[in-house]
Formats: structure tokens, C-alpha cells, sequence
């Protein structure tokens, strides 16, 4: 027996495929059909997918082929057996943070090539003096686009995504956006030039600056007419490092002692001047879409704290907007750990004349958005297993009932990296009931938080520093907490 | 059901409650326990006037000693029902395991020893000073100095059940009136400690000076009350901001915050402790003594250890050998002082298994199976999540100099262990100079003068005790009315 292969079923397989490939082709571009597939065939669809891209990319994905090795698996009968070839999030930072100060951008491909299947080792980095100019010759001679982010602690992680991956990803909010549940796609929906207003950058590897460039390929058809954003430049990373540096350094009390290059420590004021302009600028530019796009079918995209900032600060000044009655609104969930106002959507729906502001879940890491319904659940995309893990042990909750764990997710589209990925969010689903929108997709609830908000337990007080206690103290001391 | 529950007595100046007992804790795993409606007892858990201090003045501190030695004599957790009854609960509620625990109630009443209490009175305030006015003649005045006990709320810390028994004992030796608002993660033993002075001396002034209770921290109804200046003159918080954040709103005139913040502690190590397999061997034992002993709980407890071998290729190798030779040595400790931590962390579990996957730049000795883990950085990095080391988990870090160790030593740094001796000197001033506060000999961090010892460089004892200046001139001062303009020094 243990030298027969287990039968496998070419039909389904073929299926994954083309949801590996090109999932909205698949399904063309509709959004209800997407979202109203039997449980049972999704299931059976993703397991026989996993099999595919764990037999094809334990091969070129370095890090993967480690982990699958030292657990010695092979071939997965069950979803949940998956588990334990989930990544980290962590391990897209898991380089010394000396290499960014000290520049040595090679050893930082070297370190990257081994998240992604795609060959970094023609590359050459030499001439690269910064983040920017190193993510910017990947870029250029590689199919990735390196998306960067930077947390709390001072550490910027780095996910080798491809274009391709942020192709996807886009098509995939502009097919769930555009398209109202229920109902076939108008043809407008799938091809026409749609008006994005994206209040932030002109690009940028931060998904705060690339949202801006593929938006233009995706919503705009590539036609600059259509394609509208506040910040002529594109987001710098380096400045988000240093910005990013300076916080922890300030939390640590000694600003003095900030490890970055002295070249980049010299555009301080550069990025503080920017920050203080930025809020008028951003006004500014949403005043001016107000009136140039009037009437018109607008994707308006940003974070859920920018926008609820200008249609605050557009009502305090008796403004608002009014555009054709299909267009979209999309706040971006996921704000690390910034919590938003109640009256977010009351004041955002005031300002744009809009029924309700979309958010939706996602993260650099994962090519897959999930759309809010008007039940308030973020609905994921059927080519992404959904996993809740236990706390504590890191074993996947059962898939019955209503679940409370951290998000884990397989995402089979992912074209760069492997695709399973363990965040830092606290998830709930009601594996058993489904979402009264009609949808048949998995529901997340709209309540996530952040696992890293669950420490310190209820008035447990310890002698040992936690960093929330130090940062929750300095925040106090130097006013910057309210 | 409710009967079922543990109870946090409340113990009020002699007197045990275990009534109108409402349930809390309980969320996110924890247990469930029963405690005093706070608001039954709010009126009593503060000392109704400053004038009730004077009975401890009755005392001297030879009484005050006799009576803290007897105390710990009862408090041997095989003859005491109320401890071992506070042990049995306080496994549920620790953050350290069975074996840890039972040795802290184990060696409870050696902390009552009278000579060490005394040497570690004589040694932070002066004994003369508490029991009398300490007199120098300065400029011509005779000018006295006495510490008076203060009215303190002490908000304890919950990570080792000797807290509580060391805040008593403070207490009573300063002569304090002591209140103590006990965390959820320890809210059984400071009560035990508490009832078992009422039976031995109900009426004492020591019994009647001490308040021990549970409320929530951020209970408005019982801290408006409580943090009033006319009711308490300090309060005593371990754990710094994380629990005073509900009362900064009453710090006032009159109220004195005594802020003991949480610290994280470190190692420093020179290349000659790596000069041999022996010396490596040395190293790494002392350095288990230091990560491991209390499952890495405490403030003083090592989380990153600082080397000096260099970030080359030679100097990783060595450094790795002392990881394995630390991993291995922590096995060999007694459960007395660690075991396997009750809990591993799953978030800290993540990030180390992440640097499994960058092994060009970390080496990751052990951690599988959730008893703790050696970082080895191949660089001068500390690991990204360097503030979230926890569960017997340590980061070696390789530098080239002392300076670049020296940088991470800051205002939140209690302890630095150091090896070899040589280099003590140099560390201890230079780290004092950027905020340490402790330096001892590596392997010696929980192996010193012990909680009834100096603590850090915080100085609650000098600190819980008002200072009380009485000047009386000589003869030879010229009083105002009699001197001219020339001889009258005002201001200076």
C-alpha cells in the first residue's frame, strides 16, 4: 500500500488550477457566484490545491522546503493538516535590524530570496545606498515588488510579493467592490475606466503607496485621467523606517541614540514637515475631487482614519460630496493597534452622501480582501483557507461552532511566497451558521483585535517590564497618548 | 457553585472578613475567586486618623523584631493551615509552576530572621534612625533627623508570593500603617499572612496597623475613597504605570507616589569566560543560574546576555558553545528553583520559531518543546521581540565592544550580571552611569542578599519612610533680634 500514490482526482485538481491562476477569470468577474459556492466543493477544491503548490513550491520557496522537511510532510489529507506548514508573520522581519543600518542590502537579498520562489541572485544591489533604491532595483530587474511595512518596535518587515500578487489582489477588490451581491455584473462593472481617488501616494512599497500604482492599472485601465491621488511622489520607506526608529527611540527614552545611517537621520525634519502638512493637503485634495468629480463613479480607497479625518474636517467646514450613487467608499481595516472613532461611518456616509463605508480585512501578506457585508461580516474569498488556532498551543480550532483564535490563512493564489501565513490577529467565525447576506463564503466577525492586546491578563501586576506598560507610560508622560 | 470558590480575605487591622464575598478574576483561563464587596469595606480599609500611629511608637524595634521572628516561625507552610490553604489556590493564580511555588512558602519564615532583618534595616535606613532622633550639630543648630512610619498603600506585585510577606515585614519595621491591595495573580498568601497574625496577636499594634484586601485595580468607588491625602500618605506601586495608571488622576499634594516601574535585566560577559571548553562550561552554568531560577518571572531575571566574543565566525562558534552549554546547564538546576514553565507564551513561541528559518543570522537551541529557548544572534542584534522574552528564553548577543553593550543599559535596566569578576569595575560604573542599577557576579542575581536585602537602587525602605527634621539651636547661634545685618546669614 505505502508505495501507491492515493488516487487523486484530475478533476478537481484541474479546478484548482485555474483558481490557482486566475480565480476572477474563472469565475468571470462575478462577484455573487464567487461568493455563493457550496462549502463542501470549496473545501475539496483547496485541498487539492494545497497539494498542488506544496508539491510545486517545496522546491523554490527555501524556507518552506525547511519546514515541510523537519515536519516530513509530504501530501496533506485534510486542511487542517496544513497547519503545521504555516509561516509566521514574523519571519517576513526575522533579519537583524543592523543590516538596515549598516546598508548591507545584499545580504538582505540573500535573506529575502529565501521567502519567494522567483531568483533574486542576478540581482545586484551594490550601487544601492537605501531601502527605496534597493526595493526599487527588485523591482526592477525581478518580477517581485517587495511589500514593506513598518511596526512598532522599530523593525520594518519586508514580503516579497510579486506584481502579479498586487495585480490580483486589486482585480479582487474591484470585482467585490463594483458588483452589488446578488446580482450579475453590469459590463461597466468588469471593464470600464472607474475614477480612483486615492488620497495618499503616487506609489510607494508600502501598501499605503502601491494601493496608489496598481490602482491606476486595475480601476483606471492604466488611463491617468481616471487616476487621482493626493502625493505627487512616491512614499518612502526609508523615511517610514526612520519614523519608525525615532517612535522607539523616543519609547526608550533616549532619542539620542537612533541606529540609523546618518544620510537618512538628516531627512528628519524632511518627514515631520511632511506629516504636518500632510492632514491640509489631504483636505485639500478631497475638496477638489468633491468638485472636479462630481456626479461621476468614484472608488475613493484609503485607510478608515484618513478618511473619517477628511469628512470630519469637510463637515466642520459645510462641505460635502456628491458622486454617481454606485460608487464605492473603502475604508482599510487592519489599523495597527489605532483604535477608530464610533462615529466613523455616521460621519464618512454624512460627508460622501453614501449608504455605508465598505471596509475590508486584508494585509500585506495575503493577495485575498475581505469585504465587508451589510451584516458586518468580512467575507473571505473561497481561494483562501481561513484557520483559528489556539492560543496557546498554535493547533487549529475545530472548524464547528463559534470559534475564537488566531488568524491563519492559505492563500492559493499567492505567486511569490508560499501562501500560508499566521498573523497577528484574534479572529472569530460561526463555523455553522451562515451570514444572513446570503453569502456562502467563510464570515469573519467585525470584531478583530490584535493577539498582542490579549497580554497582561486583568490586573495581574508583575515587576517585569511588559513593552505595553513601558510604551502605555511614556505615551502618559509625553502627552502623545490621547 | 459560589462555595466552591477560593476566597481573598480581606484582613482589616485585626480583623478577618469573609463576608457579602462577590466573585472576580476568572477571564481568560484564570480562576475565579471571592473577595469582599469592596464596598462593604471601604471605610475601614484606610487608618482612620494619623493619631492612631502612636501605639507603634510604644514599640522598640527589638519588640518589633520579636514579634516579626514568632510570625515567622507560624508561617512554616507544613504547621500553618491558612498557608498551605493559600498555596493550594496560589498554584492556580502564579505565574510559576507547582515546584517553585512550594519552595517560595517553603523559605517564607527565613525571611523573619531577626539578624537579617536587622542588618538589612541598619543597612538601607540606620536603626537609629527609626528609633530615634539622630543628631549632628550643623552652623551652629542641632539638627536632628528621624524616620516616621508613613501611612502607605502598597500596590504589590503578583509574580512570587513573597511579595506580600516582604511589604509586612516592611511595614512593620518602619513603623508604617500598612494597606495592602493585592494583585490578582497572588490574591491568597499576603491574606494568609494576615489571619495568621490575627491568631497569634490580634490586639498587637503590628496586627492592627495592617489592612490587606482585593479590589479591582481602577474600582473608582473604592479609590476615590482610599486615595484621599487624609487617608494615606504613599502609595507603594510595584509594577510601576502598569498599576498606577487608574490612580495618577489622584496623586495630589499630600499623596507621595512611590513608583517601583517594572525593569528587565541583562548579562554582560567578557571573552576570557570563553577562553576554554571549562570556561564555557562555567559560563553557561552561571548563566542558567540567572535566565532560568524562577522561570524567568522576575524583574532581576536575565533576558539577554551581552558577550564579548567578537561577531566574527570564531566568535559566533564560541558563542553558540555557550548557548548549548546555558541550554544544558538549565536541566541540570533543582525544580526548586525551575522546571518547564507552566505556560509557553504563544506569541513569544512564534517569533522564536520564525528565527528558525533565518539561521544565517540566529541560532535557536531548543524551544520545541516549550521549556525554554537560547538565541544565539550571529550579529550585534538583539532579537526584534528582545522586550517579550519570557518562559526561560535568553538572547546571546555577540559584540565587539563594551560600549555597544553599555547602550542598551537604561533607566529600566535592575540587575546586570557580570563575568568575568574582572570586569565588574568597569561595568558597574560606566552602567551606572546610563541607568543600571544592580551589579552582581554572573550566577549570583538570585543568589545574593535576598528580597530582605537592599532590592535595587529604587530604595523603597528609605522611601516609605518620611524624614522628619528637628532643629534646636546652641548657645553659641545669635539669635535674630540680637545680631546686625552684617551677621545674618538668612537664605544660605
Amino acid at each position: 500500500m505505502a508505495t501507491t500514490a492515493p488516487a487523486r482526482d484530475t478533476e478537481i485538481e484541474r479546478e484548482a488550477e485555474r483558481w490557482m491562476n486566475d480565480p476572477y477569470a474563472h469565475f468571470g468577474h462575478h462577484n455573487t457566484r464567487i461568493h455563493s459556492l457550496d462549502p463542501a466543493h470549496v473545501a475539496a477544491v483547496q485541498l487539492a490545491a494545497m497539494n498542488l503548490r506544496l508539491q510545486e513550491r517545496r522546491g523554490q520557496v527555501q524556507v518552506l522546503q525547511k519546514l515541510a522537511d523537519s515536519q516530513g510532510i509530504d501530501r496533506i489529507d485534510s486542511l487542517d493538516a496544513l497547519a503545521p506548514l504555516l509561516l509566521p508573520h514574523d519571519i517576513y522581519k526575522s533579519y537583524p535590524v543592523s543590516l538596515l543600518a549598516r546598508q548591507r542590502f545584499a545580504q538582505l537579498t540573500t535573506w529575502l530570496s529565501r521567502l519567494t520562489r522567483h531568483d533574486l541572485s542576478g540581482v545586484d544591489v551594490s550601487a544601492c545606498d537605501s531601502i527605496d533604491s534597493w526595493l526599487t532595483t527588485i523591482r526592477d530587474q525581478t518580477p517581485l515588488d517587495v511589500g514593506a511595512s513598518s511596526g512598532s518596535s522599530g523593525t520594518a518587515s519586508f514580503y516579497p510579493k510579486s506584481k502579479r500578487d498586487y495585480r490580483l489582489s486589486m482585480t479582487g477588490l474591484r470585482v467585490q467592490l463594483a458588483q452589488k451581491f446578488g446580482q450579475d455584473p453590469r459590463p461597466g462593472d468588469i471593464d470600464d475606466k472607474i475614477h480612483a481617488i486615492i488620497p495618499l501616494y503616487r506609489d510607494g512599497h508600502a501598501s499605503m503607496g502601491a494601493f496608489g500604482k496598481y490602482s491606476c492599472e486595475v480601476f483606471a485601465r492604466g488611463d491617468p485621467a481616471y487616476w487621482h491621488y493626493c502625493f505627487d511622489f512616491k512614499l518612502s520607506s526609508d523615511l517610514m523606517w526612520l519614523a519608525a526608529r525615532l517612535r522607539a527611540a523616543q519609547a526608550k527614552g533616549d532619542i539620542s541614540r537612533v541606529d540609523v545611517p546618518p544620510a537618512l537621520l538628516a531627512r528628519r525634519e524632511e518627514w515631520e514637515q511632511a506629516q504636518k502638512d500632510m492632514p491640509a493637503q489631504q483636505l485639500a485634495f478631497v475638496n477638489r475631487m468633491i468638485h472636479e468629480l462630481q456626479g461621476q463613479r468614484v472608488f475613493v480607497m484609503s485607510t478608515s482614519n484618513l478618511l473619517y479625518a477628511a469628512a470630519k474636517r469637510g463637515l466642520e467646514e459645510g462641505l460635502s460630496g456628491v458622486f454617481a450613487p454606485d460608487s464605492v467608499f473603502m475604508g482599510g481595516g487592519g489599523a495597527k493597534g489605532v483604535p477608530l472613532p464610533d462615529d466613523l461611518e455616521e460621519v464618512i456616509c454624512r460627508f460622501f452622501n453614501t449608504d455605508r463605508m465598505i471596509s475590508a480585512y486584508g494585509m500585506t501578506e495575503m493577495n485575498s480582501f475581505s469585504v465587508q457585508c451589510e451584516h458586518d461580516h468580512y467575507h473571505v474569498l473561497p481561494w483562501v483557507t481561513v484557520y483559528l488556532l489556539d492560543l496557546d498551543t498554535g493547533q487549529p480550532l475545530p472548524r464547528t461552532g463559534r470559534q475564537t483564535g488566531r488568524a491563519a490563512f492559505f492563500d492559493m493564489t499567492a505567486d511569490s511566497c508560499w501562501g500560508g501565513i499566521i498573523t497577528g490577529d484574534l479572529v472569530t467565525v460561526d463555523w455553522d451558521r451562515q451570514c444572513p447576506c446570503g453569502r456562502t463564503s467563510v464570515a469573519l466577525e467585525k470584531q478583530i483585535n490584535r493577539v498582542s492586546e490579549l497580554q497582561g491578563g486583568d490586573d495581574k501586576i508583575s515587576c517585569a517590564a511588559t513593552p505595553a506598560a513601558q510604551a502605555e507610560a511614556m505615551d502618559f508622560l509625553t502627552g502623545l497618548g490621547g | 457553585m459560589l462555595a466552591t470558590r477560593p476566597i481573598s480575605y480581606a484582613v482589616l487591622r485585626g480583623e478577618v472578613i469573609d463576608s457579602d464575598l462577590i466573585e472576580f478574576g476568572g477571564r481568560g483561563g484564570d480562576i475565579a475567586f471571592l473577595a469582599p464587596d469592596p464596598a462593604t469595606i471601604v471605610d475601614r480599609l484606610p487608618l482612620a486618623s494619623p493619631r492612631l500611629m502612636e501605639d507603634l511608637y510604644a514599640l522598640s524595634f527589638e519588640d518589633i523584631l520579636d514579634y516579626l521572628a514568632e510570625l515567622g516561625e507560624r508561617l512554616h507552610v507544613d504547621r500553618n493551615d491558612r498557608m498551605r490553604e493559600a498555596r493550594e489556590h496560589s498554584y492556580a493564580t502564579a505565574p510559576t509552576t507547582r515546584p517553585i511555588m512550594d519552595h517560595f512558602f517553603h523559605d517564607m519564615p527565613f525571611m523573619f530572621d531577626r539578624e537579617r532583618i536587622r542588618a538589612m534595616v541598619d543597612f538601607t535606613i540606620g536603626v537609629d534612625y527609626l528609633e530615634r532622633w539622630v543628631e549632628r550639630e550643623v552652623h551652629g543648630v542641632k539638627t536632628a533627623i528621624r524616620a516616621y512610619g508613613a501611612r502607605t498603600l502598597h500596590i504589590v506585585a503578583g509574580n512570587g508570593p513573597v511579595l506580600g510577606a516582604l511589604t509586612v515585614l516592611r511595614g512593620a519595621v518602619t513603623r508604617g500603617d500598612t494597606l495592602i491591595k493585592v494583585p490578582s495573580n497572588d490574591p491568597f498568601t499576603t491574606g494568609a499572612i494576615a489571619r495568621t497574625m490575627v491568631d497569634m496577636a490580634p490586639d498587637h499594634p503590628i496586627t492592627r496597623h495592617l489592612a490587606v484586601a482585593y479590589w479591582r485595580g481602577g474600582d473608582e468607588a473604592v479609590e476615590r475613597k482610599v486615595y484621599q491625602p487624609h487617608a494615606i500618605e504613599k502609595i507603594c506601586a510595584w509594577g510601576g504605570f502598569a498599576s498606577v495608571k487608574h490612580v495618577t488622576k489622584y496623586i495630589q499634594p499630600g499623596i507621595e507616589l512611590i513608583s517601583l516601574d517594572p525593569k528587565r535585566s541583562a548579562s554582560i560577559i567578557g571573552p576570557e569566560a570563553l577562553a576554554s571548553e571549562a570556561a564555557i562550561a562555567e559560563t553557561g552554568r552561571r548563566l542558567a543560574c540567572d535566565f532560568a531560577t524562577g522561570n524567568q518571572t522576575a524583574c532581576a531575571s536575565a533576558r539577554m546576555a551581552y558577550v564579548l566574543c567578537g561577531s566574527d565566525d570564531d566568535g559566533i562558534a564560541k558563542l553558540k558553545q555557550l548557548g548549548q552549554a546555558a541550554y544544558d546547564a538549565m536541566f541540570t538546576l533543582p525544580e526548586v528553583l525551575t522546571t518547564k514553565p507552566k505556560r509557553y507564551d504563544a506569541s513569544l513561541r512564534q517569533q522564536v520559531d520564525a528565527l528558525r528559518f533565518s539561521d544565517d543570522f540566529y541560532t535557536v537551541i531548543g524551544g520545541e518543546d516549550g521549556e525554554g529557548a537560547v538565541i544565539v544572534s550571529h550579529t550585534p542584534d538583539r532579537v526584534d521581540f528582545w522586550e517579550y522574552l519570557a518562559d526561560r528564553t535568553i538572547n546571546l548577543i555577540p559584540v565587539d565592544t563594551l560600549d555597544e553593550v553599555l547602550d542598551v543599559v537604561d533607566a529600566w535596566t535592575q540587575t546586570v550580571g557580570i563575568w568575568p569578576a574582572s570586569l565588574h569595575e568597569t561595568v558597574r560604573h560606566k552602567g551606572a552611569l546610563h541607568g543600571g542599577q544592580r551589579f552582581v557576579e554572573l550566577g549570583y542575581v538570585f543568589n545574593g542578599a535576598g528580597l530582605v536585602g537592599p532590592q535595587d537602587g529604587i530604595e523603597p525602605m528609605r522611601r516609605i519612610v518620611k524624614w522628619i527634621i528637628s532643629e534646636t539651636p546652641t548657645p553659641a547661634k545669635k539669635p535674630f533680634w540680637e545680631a546686625t545685618a552684617g551677621d545674618i546669614q538668612v537664605i544660605a
